[in-house]
């Protein structure tokens, strides 16, 4: 090593003791447990509000925290260098947007909107000295957001199988969180030659109930416009297409008709992977040459590692209340997106619309001032064919039924039609749907 | 008094004779408060020739760009007068009045076409935003007679001076405070409301660049004149659903 690089070293490393010692003496003060914190600016004097998770609902709630309480000092924490949206990604899986659309800059998020970027992942959350523990340094919170979304849930299907699980995530990826796992999918319709393409919906609340049924769609689609001998096979656990019924049947039967097989009530109970084939609960067996199984969903692992998860319609899932969004008994730690136990559609836009909800909630306890809850809100597009995109969408809020204390949807209104010019409309809403959705977040 | 000079005297809270050019045809707030003038333009029509505010269609969307070359404003004569004299208050909690339409039966209105959510807006390609007549169904409004932002389905009252009906839209549209003078030429003088201005220029900057030559042109102020389009010439595609 030259002596100019050594001396730089030592430079850094003489900073770095510095610093740990004004931390260390600040932390001796509060607790006798050892921190390491990372050293973040402060872009507010007032109290520091850390979020963890910069998808749908972490990112609405930072960049409105600053709006409603520009005094407090936010902090996203999030693990990933760049925003890759999962809304849209059905469309890029068959070419209809390229990569650019759905990838979006943090840094851009946070410079735009005043707050602190802070790229790391969260392991764990002192809950008793406010302190968020990530793989870059430890974090000190007044109050603090988890939004780290869901987690898969194999165990209906694997029974505690691991390596079973292991090859189902890794070969057959539901495509429903990382961008890793859309990608998977996209090769392997890019590679499809013929057969079954096997697409699967869980049961229980899963993320965006649409999707496998859009996606069934655009990769139908993708198969009749390239001459592919291909079929996709929807295995539904549910009775019934679980959204937008009426539209994705008559886009099943009058565009697919010979691309699409669509399965109710069909759970799976065996997987024969070294055969490729799998097995329902009534016995009936589906052959295929590829597939991307959609397990059931659950809240992050860290809910459960920090102690504030739940088991209700899905496992582990925060424990909050379900107007303030406050952890049961930590009532400064606020979980909201995709971890919420309410039976709210687990969709980009509702989560975005929630992020408003939480940031005043948050702003309002801040100056002193009580909750107030407001309903989130779900817009949801789903394209049923590309080239030029015809699409159906849904809208509707949400309200408490008190006799049997469950949130149910209000105001919903519904366009099924994907046919004649009301379809393309909509399927130029749901591109600028997008649009405006990325402009909230990020600019 | 010059216009501009008349303003700042009721934004100072005194309280004034009314400004002559104000007296009837104008929308604005009283107090002055959520009330910007920039300049005083005419609204003429693609030759060039004033646009006479008795010739409009009824129910039939036109747009100009005002305050600035950039920014879109949709024009309505809705053939039924507004509401008067409405209280508005923005997404900061600042209240301020919708005096009521103008023309002979103050039923014509101006909005800034940016929508209050997303900050969705026209373009030559297509329009999601637009006013949808009385009668025609969408998704968002059973009834129409409203402005609809079909991207994320915010609807607003043009008659109750862009108050949010439904949707996730935070506060009402903003409004373009229109002047009609003795011979029934049509001028826009100043915006009421809270308008998204600001985020709308740094949200589209790559855009301005395709569509103005550069950012910088886009936010030029309009001067003197601005030139009315029927807004299915100016777009390809009005978008309602």
């Amino acid at each position: 090593m030259k002596r100019r690089e050594l001396f730089k070293l030592a430079a850094a490393a003489a900073l770095t003791s510095a610093t740990a010692n004004a931390a260390e003496k600040k932390k001796s003060k509060e607790s006798k447990s050892s921190f390491n914190f990372a050293l973040l600016p402060k872009n507010g004097k007032g109290k520091r509000v850390v979020i963890i998770g910069g998808g749908w609902a972490g990112l609405s709630v930072a960049k409105r925290l600053k709006e409603y309480s520009p005094n407090s000092d936010v902090v996203l924490i999030e693990q990933r260098a760049h925003f890759v949206s999962c809304p849209i990604s059905n469309l890029w899986l068959v070419d209809a947007v390229d990569l650019e659309f759905l990838t979006h800059s943090y840094l851009d998020a946070a410079r735009n909107n005043g707050y602190t970027f802070f790229q790391a992942a969260a392991y764990n959350i002192d809950r008793k000295n406010k302190v968020v523990l990530t793989t870059n340094g430890d974090v000190k919170y007044d109050y603090l957001v988890v939004a780290t979304g869901i987690d898969y849930d194999y165990s209906q299907w694997t029974k505690g199988d691991i390596e079973l699980e292991y090859e189902l995530r890794t070969n057959y990826p539901p495509g429903f969180m990382t961008h890793s796992e859309h990608q998977v999918i996209k090769e392997k319709l890019e590679d499809f030659e013929e057969g079954n393409f096997i697409l699967t919906v869980p049961g229980g609340n899963y993320r965006c109930l649409p999707a496998p049924y859009e996606r069934a769609c655009v990769i139908a689609d993708y198969f009749k416009k390239n001459k592919i001998k291909g079929k996709v096979i929807l295995l539904d656990e549910n009775p019934d297409i679980t959204i937008k019924k009426k539209g994705f049947h008559s886009a099943f039967n009058e565009l697919y008709k010979d691309y699409i097989q669509y399965v109710p009530s069909a759970k799976i109970e065996k997987f024969d992977l070294k055969n490729k084939k799998v097995e329902t609960e009534i016995g009936d067996v589906y052959e295929f040459a590829d597939a991307a199984f959609y397990p059931r969903v659950r809240g992050s692992k860290l809910l459960e590692i920090a102690g504030i998860a739940k088991d209700g319609i899905n496992k582990k899932e925060a424990n909050i209340d379900p107007f303030t969004y406050q952890v049961k008994d930590d009532p400064n730690i606020f979980c909201c997106g995709d971890v919420r136990p309410m039976a709210f559609s687990k969709s980009g836009n509702t989560a975005n619309s929630e992020g408003y909800v939480v940031a005043r909630i948050i702003a309002n306890l801040i100056e002193g001032k009580k909750p107030t809850w407001k309903s989130p809100h779900t817009t949801c597009y789903s394209a049923v064919s590309t080239d030029p995109i015809r699409a159906i969408s849904v809208d509707a809020d949400y309200k408490w039924d008190k006799t049997n204390k469950v949130f149910t949807f209000a105001n919903v209104k519904l366009n099924e039609k994907w046919q004649g010019k009301m379809g393309l409309h909509t399927g130029k809403g749901l591109l600028e749907w997008a649009k405006g959705m990325y402009r909230d977040m990020f600019d | 008094m010059d216009r501009r000079g008349f303003l700042k005297v009721i934004g100072g809270g005194l309280s004034v004779a009314i400004a002559p050019s104000l007296i009837t045809q104008t929308l604005r707030a009283e107090d002055g408060r959520l009330y910007k003038t920039y300049n005083k333009v005419a609204l003429v029509d693609s030759k060039g020739k004033a646009i006479k505010a008795s010739s409009l269609q009824k129910e039939t969307n036109y747009i100009f760009a005002y305050p600035f070359l950039g920014t879109p404003v949709l024009l309505v004569d809705l053939g039924e007068p507004t509401q008067k004299d409405v209280k508005l208050k923005d997404e900061k909690g600042q209240e301020y009045i919708f005096k009521g339409g103008v023309g002979k039966n103050n039923s014509i209105v101006a909005v800034s076409a940016i929508c209050q959510h997303n900050l969705t807006h026209p373009t030559k390609d297509e329009s999601f935003f637009s006013y949808v007549k009385r009668g025609q169904k969408s998704m968002a409004a059973k009834n129409g007679g409203v402005f609809l932002c079909a991207a994320h389905m915010s609807v607003y009252d043009p008659k109750a001076g862009g108050k949010v009906v439904s949707g996730p839209a935070p506060q009402p549209l903003a409004n373009i405070i229109l002047e009609i003078d003795k011979d029934d030429n049509l001028y826009a003088v100043g915006v009421l409301g809270s308008d998204k201005f600001h985020d709308y220029f740094k949200a589209f900057k790559r855009e301005f660049k395709k569509s103005f030559g550069s950012w910088r042109k886009a936010k030029e102020e309009v001067q003197e004149k601005t030139t009315v389009s029927l807004l299915k010439e100016y777009s390809k595609d009005i978008i309602v659903y």
